[in-house]
Parts: structure tokens; C-alpha cells; sequence
């Protein structure tokens, strides 16, 4: 009799293990964290288009002006990028050697006598957007593989007046 | 006389509470930042490119384009011709010039009217866009009285 009251003697707290609900709690943290898409920074071209005639600007600047042309076909590929009167391509490889013939131009990266050239991009209606990017960001500079440094080329891209869709 | 024998017990610190705050903080900046600033939006698809790096000083005045093709749910095109996400409608981008002046005029009478000459037009539009709607929305800008521009890509390495 006496030992059965000493069993039963009031309630007593229960103790709930936390140790492993936080373990399980860590576990899904992780897995939702792995699992996070994460978004890639953004970044821009500034260009500037001033509203003035664009002739009267033009005029002014001809001489010292690359033109970059890009033929693309009537879904928007590109067939053919062009330097000047030159065909680079329409691989990967034609951007490349944009790149270099940009700074065959300029010199050297940063020189101060290039300051003012100016690259014209002149598309055909129908290119991708991404090529045109692809080649706005030949001429500004190129970014070393090994130092991740950006070096600047040219920093003025400008855009010829469109044209009609092929019909 | 009684003596109360003191007994030497180890306090423990209450743990569940702090790792709660932990936990909540936690969720917080992982959801703060990938919202922070990138403002993405998942209907458009950005050129991709390493050399763009995020502006180290954030243009004081911009006003975002978006513009991309409309998609369903699954991620196909609705139509073949993109239009301009402007104020949760769709508009075609030869119908945007009244309400870029609009835009202009707000901004006008908010900030002053010589700001739109500081205004940078950010645009963001799906890689497979042609560039002549491109250079049309950029027209349309300019008749609206907008000279800044910039070309919004993805940074992530292609």
C-alpha cells in the first residue's frame, strides 16, 4: 500500500526531447536552402541617346566612329557580324574577334586618345536582343579569366537607326 | 534548528526561445535578400553577360521597362509579339507614348521640372526580343522626352 501512494504522487512535468525536433528543423533548413534558386545579379549597359537631330551629331563625330553591323536571318539569328566592311562571323568566336579588333583600335585599354570613339551598333530589325548585348559588351571592354579584372575599351555605344522588318 | 542543505545544480539556459529567434531571422534575410534589389521578374528571360556589373552608384532617378513576351503558367509564349509590362497590363509597344507621358508628367511635378534630363530609362527585356522593338521602345522614350538609358542583363557567367 505504501509504496503504490509514493508511486503515484501527483503529476509530474513530461519533458519533451527537443534535441532532435531541432535536428529535423536544421535538417529541412538546409534541404529549403539547397534547393533555393538564387537569383543572379543584374547588371547594365548605360548608353546615351540624347533627343537632338541625330544627324547634326553625327556629323561631328564621323571620324572617329566604328560600325559594327549585324545580319541576322528572319527568325533572329545571327548570320553575319561585321566590323567596318569586314565579316567576323557568326559564332561564338566573331564576338571575339570583335573584342580584339576593338583594341587593335583603341590601343590599349583606357587610353585616353580613345576616349571619344565611338561604336555605332547597326542591327537588322529582326536580331535577337541577346546578340546585340553579346556585342554591346565586346566593344566596352573584356573581363580576364584569371584576375576577374574588367578592362574598359569603349565606353560610347550608340545605335543606328532602325530598320524595316524584312517582309 | 533545521539546516537547509543548499543544493549545487547546474542552470541550464533555455534554449528553445533563442534558436525560435534564430530560426526567424534567419527566414527573414533569406527572404529580404533575394528580393532586395534585384526586383526580378520571372516572365522575362535577360540576356546574359559577365562583363555588366550592378551600377555602384544607383541612378537617382529610373524608370524600369519591362519588356517581354507573355507567357502561360508553363513557361510558353502566349503570342509571338512582345509587349511592354507597364502597371500590370500588357502594352504594345506602339501604344506606350501616352503613358510614358504620363510618366514623364508625374515625375515632373513630383521631383521638379528639369529631372527628366536625369531620368535613366532601365530596360529589361527578354533576350529573344528583336532589336528593332528594342530600338522602337527606345524611340518612343525619346519622343516621350527620356535621353538616358540602360540596358539591364543578367550577370550570371554564360
Amino acid at each position: 500500500m505504501m509504496k503504490l501512494q509514493n508511486r503515484f504522487s501527483g503529476p509530474t512535468k513530461v519533458e519533451i526531447p527537443m534535441a532532435p525536433l531541432i535536428d529535423v528543423a536544421f535538417l529541412l533548413l538546409i534541404f529549403f536552402m539547397l534547393n533555393l534558386k538564387i537569383v543572379s545579379p543584374e547588371g547594365s549597359f548605360n548608353i546615351n541617346l540624347p533627343i537632338s537631330a541625330p544627324t547634326a551629331a553625327a556629323a561631328e563625330i564621323t571620324q572617329s566612329e566604328i560600325k559594327v553591323g549585324m545580319i541576322s536571318d528572319r527568325q533572329g539569328n545571327l548570320m553575319q557580324l561585321t566590323l567596318g566592311s569586314r565579316n567576323l562571323g557568326n559564332d561564338d568566336e566573331a564576338f571575339d574577334r570583335l573584342n580584339k579588333e576593338i583594341l587593335k583600335i583603341i590601343g590599349r585599354p583606357g587610353n585616353p586618345l580613345a576616349r571619344d570613339i565611338q561604336v555605332e551598333i547597326d542591327a537588322d530589325y529582326e536580331t535577337q536582343y541577346k546578340y546585340v548585348v553579346k556585342a554591346i559588351s565586346s566593344c566596352t571592354g573584356r573581363l580576364d579569366p584569371v584576375s576577374k579584372q574588367v578592362a574598359r575599351y569603349v565606353e560610347k555605344i550608340k545605335f543606328a537607326p532602325p530598320h524595316k522588318p524584312k517582309a | 534548528m533545521k539546516m537547509r542543505k543548499i543544493e549545487m545544480e547546474v542552470t541550464e539556459p533555455e534554449m528553445t526561445p533563442v534558436i525560435d529567434i534564430v530560426f526567424q531571422l534567419l527566414m527573414f534575410f533569406m527572404i529580404a535578400i533575394s528580393f532586395e534589389n534585384t526586383k526580378a521578374d520571372e516572365r522575362i528571360k535577360l540576356p546574359k553577360d559577365t562583363l555588366a556589373k550592378p551600377p555602384v552608384i544607383k541612378p537617382e532617378h529610373e524608370l524600369v521597362l519591362t519588356f517581354g513576351y507573355p507567357r502561360h503558367a508553363s513557361g510558353e509564349r502566349r503570342q509571338s509579339r512582345p509587349e511592354v509590362f507597364y502597371n500590370e497590363r500588357y502594352v504594345d509597344v506602339y501604344e506606350i507614348l501616352p503613358d510614358l507621358e504620363q510618366e514623364k508628367r508625374v515625375i515632373e511635378r513630383v521631383h521638379g521640372h528639369h529631372v527628366i534630363n536625369d531620368v535613366t530609362v532601365l530596360i529589361k527585356a527578354d533576350s529573344e526580343i528583336p532589336m528593332g522593338l528594342v530600338q522602337e521602345l527606345i524611340r518612343k522614350c525619346q519622343e516621350a522626352g527620356f535621353s538616358k538609358f540602360s540596358l539591364r542583363t543578367s550577370s550570371e557567367e554564360a
